[in-house]
């Protein structure tokens, strides 16, 4: 039988050959559908990939505790529930506490507040004001272009821009010393970020366009009291998370009084949230590309049907040489697979040149991944098998003295 | 050549062949009873319609027979399965057809190592046996030409190279010659005198009553029952086990131009009709 296989390899190679222009279009109908799936398995690959890059950039030893809501587990259809509008269950407290643990290298509170940014000629509306601790700094990769960072000195009514906003409210990224002000309270710019290229990152920021300030200021805005929507945990080590983070959990659970109304979330799980968003993207676009793929597959059904009718008599004469229905049903199986193949390895080569084209206009880079070449191959040897399968059985049943009869 | 004591190649018992139903049947072999030596080259005649294709194909394996028995080398074939007789055509039976049947996209090498590649025999070697082959029809020169650059009788010659590739044991043409003009027909007919002489079975179909004269045996066939059998005559008369057959002994593919009593006995019989 791998006898049998390796010749008809060789026949079909042959044929293919004879009927170039053929198996090109045909071939091409293929790839192009394989082209689109690995073009978006590989850029979706990339976002996802962003968010676990940068936690590995920071030594991978990075954990974060969210408030453990509805919104988490809400479906995409009905995500604007009652649940979404309910205070934060983290706490200064929580902050302080875990900061005592040993193994824990730095700990930082993140607020977020929503609010109009102003000077004396300009306003950006719904700015993001980030209010944390300096030891912000130590769990994201932050770059200061101009100035400082906030510190325990500074950290009264100063501010660090992001570039974007900068721009936006001062016309420059030369801001420093100049003054905003936000909801009645002025501040004093003493630091501008690089700008950063990632919007996607696990603080779930947008720094570019974000003012930090420090906790302290934030909480002036909101009675004193710190409304955290996430703390950010850097361990001493990779091989101290674990442990951290059960010390942690153990801590803040006891802090809520026993309820388990948070997660602490570390690794690949971070970027969960995230992902699930472009997983669902992911699945909807390839949905649509494999229909361009089912195209392609009828394109191969239809040329094999034309193969078959075009060689029944040589059907006819391999029959009567001694060729068994099974030697037929494989010649045109490999056939059309060896079709579907080669539209397979051109359409993952053509769509990682679109992935590649289409990430010169996006912040990130397609990933690599044997998945996707899995994904790929396996497609497209499966679009062989369905759609020539059938004209193979048609070949196969073929009289061989009706076939012989043929254009007599 | 007698071959009364080896085992008949073919034994067919009351071989009946029906098509279609009711109203519309009708019988294409009438209970055939035919027992065919090792050795012999038989010659198959009659009207159109009168059962000799359908006969040929149901020896050949590539029909099957509504009634009877059919023994081939004394095994029974009528109960094997599909996949069995595709074997027994790929080992045993070697075919000759009328248009040659040749695949356009393979070389003449390829063409005739065809058989053998449902054989299981490995590439090289197949390559190997198939320039054997061709070299015994003097076409070595013509290997790697492309079938349709080879004249009518060459092309018939080559799959006549193909029909033997595999040793068969009974090789079946099918008007052989039926596209041929006379000369290149009787080319072929000494070829396939030649395989008689070296001891193969063949059973021929024709129109021609010129070329029945290259047969050991001649049947007649009329309304698919067969008519006579000089087998049946011989042995009434007790005449040797062959009919005295006009003697060519002139190596085939070197047939003397100027031979013009094969010539005129043949050009008058242009073939009369196809089948």
């Amino acid at each position: 039988m791998r006898f049998m296989l390796v010749e008809h390899i060789g026949n079909a190679i042959q044929t293919l050959r004879s009927n170039g222009s053929r198996t090109v279009l045909t071939t091409v109908g293929v790839a192009i559908g394989v082209a689109s799936i690995t073009a978006i398995l590989a850029l979706s690959g990339g976002v996802q990939s962003i968010i676990k890059d940068q936690v590995d950039t920071l030594g991978g030893a990075i954990a974060v505790v969210r408030p453990e809501t509805h919104q988490n587990r809400a479906d995409i259809a009905n995500s604007l529930t009652q649940q979404t509008f309910n205070t934060s269950t983290l706490t200064e407290e929580d902050v302080t506490n875990v900061e005592k643990l040993p193994g824990i290298s730095a700990v930082a509170p993140l607020m977020l507040i929503n609010s109009s940014l102003k000077t004396s000629s300009n306003t950006v509306k719904g700015g993001t004001i980030l209010a944390t601790t300096p030891s912000f700094a130590e769990v994201t990769t932050l770059d200061i272009r101009d100035g400082q960072f906030i510190d325990s000195v500074t950290n009264r009514d100063t501010a660090v821009l992001g570039s974007q906003l900068s721009v936006d409210l001062f016309g420059t990224d030369q801001s420093i010393g100049q003054t905003f002000s936000t909801r009645g309270q002025t501040f004093t710019v003493i630091g501008v970020l690089k700008p950063d290229g990632d919007p996607i990152n696990f603080n779930n920021v947008d720094l570019n366009n974000a003012a930090i300030i420090s906790l302290e200021s934030g909480k002036s805005f909101h009675r004193g009291v710190a409304q955290l929507q996430q703390i950010d945990i850097k361990a001493d080590s990779t091989a101290a998370l674990p442990e951290a983070v059960d010390k942690a959990t153990a801590v803040i659970k006891e802090n809520h009084n026993g309820e388990n109304d948070f997660s602490i979330i570390s690794g690949a799980a971070i970027a969960e949230p995230t992902n699930r968003l472009f997983t669902i993207l992911t699945s909807v676009m390839t949905a649509v590309a494999a229909i361009s793929l089912v195209v392609g597959g009828i394109g191969i059904m239809n040329i094999m049907l034309v193969g078959v009718a075009e060689r029944t008599r040589e059907i006819g004469l391999r029959k009567s040489v001694g060729a068994s229905n099974a030697n037929i049903v494989g010649q045109f199986l490999v056939e059309a697979l060896i079709i579907s193949l080669l539209g397979g390895v051109f359409g993952y080569l053509g769509g990682y040149l679109l992935a590649f084209l289409t990430s010169t206009f996006l912040t990130f880079d397609p990933s690599f991944s044997w998945q996707v070449a899995a994904v790929a191959i396996g497609t497209s040897l499966l679009i062989g098998l369905i759609f020539g399968i059938y004209p193979a059985l048609r070949a196969a049943r073929k009289d061989p003295i009706e076939s012989l009869r043929q254009y007599h | 050549m007698s071959n009364a004591k080896l085992p008949p190649v073919i034994e067919l018992r009351d071989l009946k062949k029906r098509y279609g139903v009711g109203d519309a049947e009708h019988f294409a072999l009438e209970g055939i009873n035919l027992t065919i030596k090792k050795g012999e080259f038989i010659s198959i005649m009659g009207p159109s319609g009168c059962g000799k294709t359908t006969l040929l194909n149901i020896l050949g394996l590539l029909d099957r027979s509504t009634d009877g028995e059919y023994l081939l080398d004394g095994v029974s074939v009528d109960k094997q399965s599909d996949s069995r007789h595709a074997r027994i055509r790929s080992t045993q039976i070697g075919i000759i057809f009328q248009s040659f049947n040749l695949i356009h996209r393979l070389n003449v090498i390829t063409n005739v190592a065809l058989p053998l590649a449902y054989k299981g025999v490995p590439r090289i070697k197949r390559l190997q046996q198939a320039s054997n082959i061709l070299k015994t029809f003097h076409l070595s020169e013509r290997e790697y030409y492309m079938p349709w650059q080879l004249s009518g009788g060459q092309m018939q010659r080559v799959a006549i190279a193909r029909a033997l590739v595999n040793d068969p044991s009974i090789i079946l043409a099918d008007e052989p010659t039926g596209n041929l003009d006379s000369r290149s027909s009787h080319i072929i007919m000494e070829e396939l005198s030649d395989l008689h002489k070296r001891g193969n079975t063949i059973i021929m179909v024709t129109h021609n009553p010129d070329l029945t004269t290259y047969a050991s045996r001649v049947i007649q066939m009329i309304d698919g029952t067969i008519a006579s059998d000089t087998a049946d005559y011989r042995s009434q008369e007790k005449v040797g086990a062959k009919i005295p057959l006009d003697a060519h002994h002139v190596p085939a593919t070197i047939l003397p131009a100027g031979n013009k009593k094969l010539r005129k006995t043949t050009v008058r019989k242009k073939k009369a009709g196809k089948k």
